[in-house]
């Protein structure tokens, strides 16, 4: 469970912002904060490991269909995922891995069903303090 | 931005070709709803949306109008059919969401003591499908039929009676969807949710007639004071959250390749007439009709439901069903000649006239029925589509209240089960699936929904008919 993100209001839908010292730990702290808003991850046990991997033609492309690809894993394979952890980010194309088990409502505890994640106001940013970004999702 | 009031009911901002617009946006709003609606970056959107290449006539918000993400929810456009985009961004994530009422042969006084056990009935037969899986299994061959057939699929797999595919928009089915243009993902995402509400603003409210407006199509529609309705808001599930999250990743390149820069990537567009563009519009189509066969299995179990606390001869008969975010292809007047147009409705319902081909036999002489929810505490809306939705609107009108308040507003300082009491107390009994279901959907986040129907029905795009009031609430 991280703590490097915080929720971002938006009249309908939902947002969060994630601040990493390097790009790859802004992705795995992105990844984190969408797991933590579809379930309480408090509880998921490391049984598995699986195999991630997005591309894309921007930083803010390749951000949104990582994000997707860990969105698919949630909501189309029923797996709760935690310890993400990048292995090559380069040219529009992300290699990771993350460790995980089957949903199961009683112990993951479900908290929303995010359908996508949007373009809507999407930002990476690099400051001297490291990296940050903003991602909206729809719920 | 420059804002004028045409008169009591319509705004315009003029095209500012400054800003790449090329086209007018017309707003649907009273003065107090375009107060509230100038607070969140809304009208903006609008504006974006009036980029799109090839629109035909303005960028339209509905009176429930609020910030989405490309689109604006509540956001209509048109595009020219053979020179126009197509813009998955203007559908949505879930697509064909919509509401389906349905009458009962339940009155009020018999349903309020029993109120409890009906909600947790409906509760146990109908899973939100927060965690798990839903209450239907069907192979990956069974799935491609259901795209192809939508609600149809469900009435001759055993999921409705025969006549429920008859009262939905598009007869629960369109044409030309393509199962092959639906990837993997999306179909194992979807398989297992078929018959689950999800979460969000998805609910299924058991509700009673409060008042009728309009005695005349209150009859057509079978609908009687006092009488207890039931009203399904769902969507495509995560089949159609894949459909739109996969062409939008293909749109990038393909904008670039055809030229076509927006103000937000969210708004992505293709030419409709490309490989791409009709490539979407199969995919669509084909989550669209699983989205019809999600509310038909959802009436089925509910039926079921309903005969298990009131008694088998229990009937509950569709009164129509309507998609609020779609792209369809339409023939409308503009400028005086019939124009084949994409109509993209974003968070807004088709509320096509009295007369109208498309309308089944039964609301012939009343007009297309349009079911507008309101807040879990507050009143729902029956309305029929009015003349001035073809020539204002492209046969469009409001598809809710409108939210107001984010939903980490609405939770803040407040406690799940004050509200529950709350409500209780006000004759409405709540379960939601999740624990901030409840808080995230509270009356005080949306807008004052009687206003946004004035509006509806004050402009001439749909009449009003009833007003119900819910008494038993389901949440994701």
């Amino acid at each position: 469970m991280t703590d490097n993100f915080e929720i971002l209001e938006h009249t309908a839908d939902i947002g969060f912002r994630a601040r990493a010292s390097s790009l790859s730990e802004l992705f795995e702290a992105a990844a984190e904060a969408l797991v933590a808003i579809v379930l309480n991850p408090a509880n998921i046990a490391p049984r598995e490991t699986i195999k991630l991997a997005a591309e894309g033609e921007s930083k803010e492309s390749l951000l949104v269909n990582w994000l997707s690809d860990v969105l698919y894993w949630l909501d189309g394979e029923h797996f709760a995922l935690r310890s993400f952890k990048v292995h090559q980010l380069d040219a529009g194309r992300i290699a990771a891995s993350a460790k995980g088990e089957r949903r199961h409502p009683g112990r993951h505890e479900p908290r929303l069903i995010v359908k996508g994640v949007t373009y809507h106001q999407l930002k990476i940013e690099q400051s001297p303090e490291g990296w940050s970004c903003e991602v909206y999702l729809d719920i | 931005m420059q804002i004028e009031a045409l008169d009591d009911f319509r705004y315009r901002i003029p095209r500012d070709e400054s800003r790449g617009m090329r086209a007018d946006v017309v707003v649907f709003a009273s003065r107090r709803l375009m107060e509230q609606i100038q607070k969140d970056k809304s009208l903006e959107q609008a504006e974006n949306v009036a980029t799109l290449p090839g629109i035909v006539g303005a960028s339209l918000a509905m009176p429930d109008i609020h910030q989405g993400y490309g689109f604006p929810i509540g956001g209509v456009a048109a595009t020219d059919w053979r020179h126009g985009v197509v813009s998955p961004g203007g559908v949505g994530f879930d697509i064909n969401c919509g509401v389906r009422l349905v009458r009962t042969s339940v009155a009020l006084d018999d349903a309020r003591p029993r109120i409890r056990d009906l909600v947790n009935q409906v509760f146990r037969d109908i899973p939100c499908g927060t965690g798990g899986e839903g209450p239907i299994k069907i192979e990956r061959q069974t799935l491609d039929q259901v795209l192809e057939k939508g609600a149809q699929w469900a009435v001759e797999a055993g999921y409705g009676e025969p006549d429920d595919a008859e009262f939905a928009e598009e007869r629960g089915c369109l044409k030309d969807a393509d199962p092959a243009q639906v990837s993997d993902r999306a179909k194992t995402r979807g398989r297992p949710q078929l018959g689950t509400i999800g979460s969000g603003n998805h609910f299924l409210e058991i509700q009673y007639v409060e008042q009728i407006h309009d005695a005349e199509a209150a009859k057509a529609l079978g609908l009687e004071r006092g009488q207890i309705v039931v009203l399904i808001h769902c969507g495509s599930r995560g089949l159609g959250h894949q459909v739109c999250t996969d062409y939008l990743a293909q749109m990038g390149e393909a904008m670039k390749k055809y030229g076509i820069a927006l103000p937000d990537r969210q708004l992505a567009c293709v030419p409709i007439q490309s490989p791409e563009g009709q490539s979407y519009l199969a995919a669509m189509r084909a989550a669209a009709n699983f989205a019809w066969a999600n509310r038909q299995a959802i009436l089925h179990f509910l039926r079921g439901a309903f005969r298990r606390v009131f008694g088998p001869e229990t009937r509950l008969e569709l009164i129509y069903d309507v998609c609020h975010n779609i792209a369809k292809r339409e023939r409308h007047t503009v400028n005086g000649e019939w124009k084949d147009v994409l109509v993209h409705r974003k968070g807004a319902t088709r509320a096509f006239p009295a007369g109208h081909p498309e309308l089944p036999g039964a609301y012939q002489n009343t007009g297309q029925p349009v079911f507008v929810p309101g807040s879990m505490g507050t009143a729902s809306w029956v309305l029929v589509g009015a003349p001035g939705s073809m020539t204002q609107t492209f046969g469009s009108v409001c598809h809710g209240a409108g939210r107001m308040m984010s939903r980490t507003a609405a939770k803040k300082g407040r406690n799940a089960t004050e509200v529950q009491k709350r409500l209780e107390a006000e004759g409405i009994f709540v379960r939601s699936e999740t624990r901030d279901g409840i808080l995230e959907e509270i009356p005080e986040a949306y807008k004052d929904v009687d206003e946004v129907i004035e509006v509806a029905h004050g402009a001439g795009l749909a009449r009003k008919v009833a007003r119900l009031r819910p008494i038993g609430v389901i949440k994701g």
